[in-house]
């Protein structure tokens, strides 16, 4: 089934709108509570050492809001997509190394009182990402084929550079 | 452990063994301090012995004694673990006598002992005298003692305590849980009261 423009672009802007606003319901769960509650769900990947962890406890909320604002917003698309699907194969990555381990901890998605990591957090992370990636694929430019002989055909319906999301 | 929390007895008159009511037995340091610290634990579960015997200590040094802080036991028996309910309803039995602490102790040094025999009454007994011994075993029948324990892991439930050992810190309306306390994380449970204590 082939997508026309119109369902591209109502595709991409349901998914800007949705990632936008999951990532700064994200930041304001995690902004609510002392940044330790979050501190803890990070220390218990056991992947970075205890400077590190209060670091990204108190940056990342904030990363998330602006990456938010920045997909609800569609100003700079381009970089905006980019960073969320930038975070979410960070955060997937390392949800699947967790659960690849066995480990039962709280995946830190929203905070410190989160879901603990299961097939259930693995799907609802990965399917975000693949929305991500997609919206960011839409969000660049893609060069048109060139003909193998001769001139260029043209198209009667040509596609834009890039989806106008 | 065991001399902190006799420490404790000989600072704070107002503690467990001379108030004979099973919640304040369950209680460590003064109940007026300004931080609540709510634990919940289970005396089968090998992260609350470790947290028993390394962490706790600490903690009471560090707020309890000062009284900064103070500290409620609940029980939380996993069903999981065959024996945990039975060491909870042993050991709050064994507070309304106010022998609380001792009983703690004495589960946590031999959880594996008694984790692995079933043994749990003879562990209880080897810290209580001949009397006291009577009044906790039929304590530990009684319907009371039985709700309290219940009780006890309903409030667990309803503060959606995710594993054991959990600690929930409060102050006034504000009230954070903190999942699996550990030497490796304390610098953050120890931010997280001193931001309670500010």
């Amino acid at each position: 089934m082939a997508f026309s423009n119109k369902h591209l672009r109502w595709l991409a802007l349901i998914l800007r709108i949705a990632l936008g606003g999951i990532f700064i319901y994200a930041a304001w769960a995690k902004l609510r509570d002392p940044w330790e509650l979050y501190a803890l769900a990070i220390n218990s990947y056991e992947v970075l050492p205890l400077w590190a962890v209060e670091l990204v406890a108190r940056t990342l909320p904030w990363l998330e809001l602006v990456v938010g604002v920045g997909l609800v917003s569609g100003i700079g698309l381009r970089i905006w997509s980019a960073a969320t699907s930038l975070l979410l194969v960070v955060f997937f990555g390392l949800m699947v190394r967790a659960f690849a381990k066995g480990m039962q901890i709280n995946c830190g998605c929203f905070g410190g009182t989160g879901d603990i990591i299961s097939k259930w957090t693995l799907l609802r992370d990965g399917s975000m990402l693949a929305g991500s990636l997609l919206l960011t694929w839409m969000a660049f430019p893609r060069r048109s084929q060139p003909a193998s002989h001769g001139n260029p055909v043209p198209d009667p319906n040509p596609a834009p550079d890039r989806i106008p999301v | 452990m065991k001399p902190y929390a006799v420490a404790l007895v000989a600072l704070l008159p107002c503690l467990a063994a001379s108030l004979g009511d099973v919640d304040k037995a369950k209680t460590l340091g003064n109940p007026g301090a300004p931080v609540r610290i709510e634990l919940f634990s289970d005396f089968q579960c090998p992260g609350c012995k470790a947290f028993h015997e390394m962490l706790l200590p600490v903690i009471i040094r560090d707020y309890v004694v000062p009284g900064k802080a103070y500290i409620f036991n609940h029980e939380f028996p996993l069903t999981m673990h065959p024996y945990s309910r039975e060491a909870a309803n042993l050991a709050t039995a064994a507070a309304t006598i106010g022998k609380y602490q001792q009983v703690a102790d004495v589960l946590f040094l031999n959880q594996v002992s008694w984790g692995t025999s079933g043994k749990v009454w003879d562990t209880v007994a080897s810290v209580l005298t001949p009397a006291e011994q009577k009044k906790v075993q039929a304590l530990a029948k009684d319907p009371a003692i039985l709700a309290q324990v219940q009780q006890d892991v309903e409030a667990g439930q309803a503060q959606r305590v995710p594993q054991t050992p959990t600690i929930v810190v409060s102050r006034g309306t504000k009230r954070y849980s903190f999942p699996g306390p550990d030497q490796g994380n304390y610098p953050l449970l120890r931010s997280l009261i001193d931001g309670l204590l500010k």
